[in-house]
């Protein structure tokens, strides 16, 4: 609708003040990066201790300091982000329960605490207390990994940011990166049916989010123009462009394409390839998707 | 009391007047600004035409912003304003993220979120936004909507189907109209913005607190 009042007007803004740019700069990626990670790895060590008990068992400890490390990550660049960190405190003072940063912030505290105790019960060998206290973490997981949807959502000015597909991506990505991030960590401690299970979830987590942006790539203008608007900072060539094309072959294309060829060479090295390109290419999916809604002028 | 405002853009001449009020009022630091008048050209020369469009926080009745401060550092006030504790804001963006109106801004002095206040400090002293105060045309009317004789509501009755507000598709019920508005001075995305093309390009910014 807008481009055709462009043509009829040639309307040009001769004067405004400058938009306020990146908001959310790259703090903001690798804090969703980090957080996938952080949750993934639950997610597998649960799936696994479920399927492969006995191989599992050895990357309890492991997985609880990998978890642990990551939303220490994500917990420190959300700090960074923010222009006053000193009053972070003011979130479990003066909670807004509307709004996804609060309840997020106690979800992700509480979290980070049950990850505490979990590498605690890990390093003090009490499996069965850890493999209870797991399954609640894991639970806890699921809406640790969305609430970050959820407060893209509520960004009411950014059109493509819908809910629906956010969550979705938000799942996909934990299961992505927790898949690649096990089978770079399981080494010797996994066989190779437990590796096949992780490139199965990895290939198809890629498949996944593959599928749903390219949805949003081909589909999304036709319904709002914000979004057709936002979608064209990657369609109309410039760096946000090649970030997008480049993430979508190293976070997902290329990692499907090396798992099949991983399991018809019975090749590991193909599958950590597959592993190191998924969660390096998920950065910069992240990455771009974060950045181009925050390229439209909303005056 | 439900507090809105009303611009009618016949009136407006972009004098900038309400912006040099409001910066003077509010002490609003260089570089950003509260309330704004944008310049549209329309047309090809010698064809062409001006519009002007004071742009400031619309008040929404369902803000974005209130909705997602984790800290109620917005919040409304009962005269219906959109208020903002400085005090207790962190400066998480997540209202200027969320703001479909490009109105909040992190100031560079405090580090937290600002905006257009309507001026309640001084409509709670009982006096005029300084905006309304400062406008040579009466282009800016401000009042109670609840209120059927007060002058904003005598002039939405008037205007009817010509009343209009920014982004009615978002939902968020903004209490900031225009009369005499269009997709041109009311959309972004119906003008282009092209480098180099805008007036006063080399505008600079003083290093806050220093010396130049």
């Amino acid at each position: 609708m807008a481009h055709e009042i462009l043509a009829a007007t040639n309307a040009v803004v001769t004067l405004d003040a400058a938009i306020p740019g990146i908001v959310w700069p790259w703090l903001v990626t690798v804090n969703m990066w980090a957080k996938s990670i952080g949750t993934g790895v639950i997610f597998m060590l649960f799936m696994l201790l479920r399927m492969y008990p006995e191989q599992a068992g050895k990357l309890r400890l492991p997985t609880a300091i990998v978890a642990f490390v990551f939303i220490n990550i994500f917990l420190l660049f959300t700090l960074a982000d923010l222009h006053q960190p000193f009053r972070m405190w003011h979130i479990f003072v003066y909670s807004n329960w509307t709004s996804a940063i609060a309840i997020g912030s106690f979800m992700a505290s509480t979290f980070l605490g049950l990850l505490t105790f979990l590498g605690y019960l890990a390093y003090k060998k009490d499996y069965v207390m850890f493999d209870k206290v797991l399954l609640w973490t894991t639970i806890l997981a699921i809406p640790v990994t969305l609430y970050t949807a959820g407060l893209m959502a509520q960004c009411t000015a950014r059109e493509l940011w819908q809910m629906p597909t956010e969550s979705a991506q938000m799942i996909l990505a934990a299961l992505l990166s927790g898949s690649a991030f096990m089978i770079l960590m399981g080494g010797s401690k996994l066989n190779d049916e437990a590796k096949n299970t992780l490139s199965v979830v990895l290939g198809l987590s890629a498949l996944m989010a593959f599928i749903i942006y390219m949805s949003e790539y081909i589909f999304g203008p036709m319904k709002a123009e914000e979004v057709a608007a936002t979608i064209d900072y990657v369609k109309s060539g410039g760096q946000y462009s090649v970030m997008f094309w480049l993430g979508q072959w190293m976070a997902y294309l290329l990692p499907m394409l090396f798992i099949v060829l991983s399991r018809t060479s019975k090749s590991e090295s193909i599958l950590k390839l597959a592993a190191i390109l998924a969660l390096v290419g998920l950065a910069i999916v992240k990455h771009v998707w974060l950045m181009i809604p925050q390229l439209l002028p909303m005056s | 009391m439900q507090l809105g405002f009303l611009v009618d853009l016949h009136l407006c001449m972009g004098c900038k007047g309400c912006e040099v009020a409001c910066k003077v009022e509010n002490e609003v630091p260089l570089s950003t600004w509260r309330l704004r008048v944008k310049y549209v050209d329309v047309g090809t020369f010698p064809e062409t035409k001006r519009t002007f469009t004071p742009l400031r926080c619309n008040h929404c009745e369902n803000a974005p912003c209130e909705r997602i401060c984790p800290v109620s550092a917005l919040h409304y006030l009962e005269n219906g304003i959109v208020n903002i504790d400085k005090e207790r804001c962190i400066g998480c963006a997540g209202c200027v993220m969320a703001c479909p109106y490009g109105a909040i801004y992190i100031d560079p002095q405090t580090q937290t979120a600002d905006k257009c206040t309507f001026c309640a400090h001084r409509v709670a002293s009982s006096m005029m936004p300084a905006c309304v105060v400062a406008c040579p045309v009466q282009a800016n009317i401000f009042g109670d909507l609840d209120d059927p004789t007060s002058n904003i509501s005598k002039y939405i009755q008037v205007s009817q189907g010509g009343v209009q507000v920014r982004k009615p598709e978002k939902g968020t019920n903004p209490h900031h109209y225009y009369v005499g508005g269009g997709n041109v001075t009311l959309n972004p995305l119906a003008s282009h913005r092209t480098n180099g093309h805008s007036l006063f390009n080399k505008i600079t910014t003083l290093p806050v607190g220093g010396h130049h």
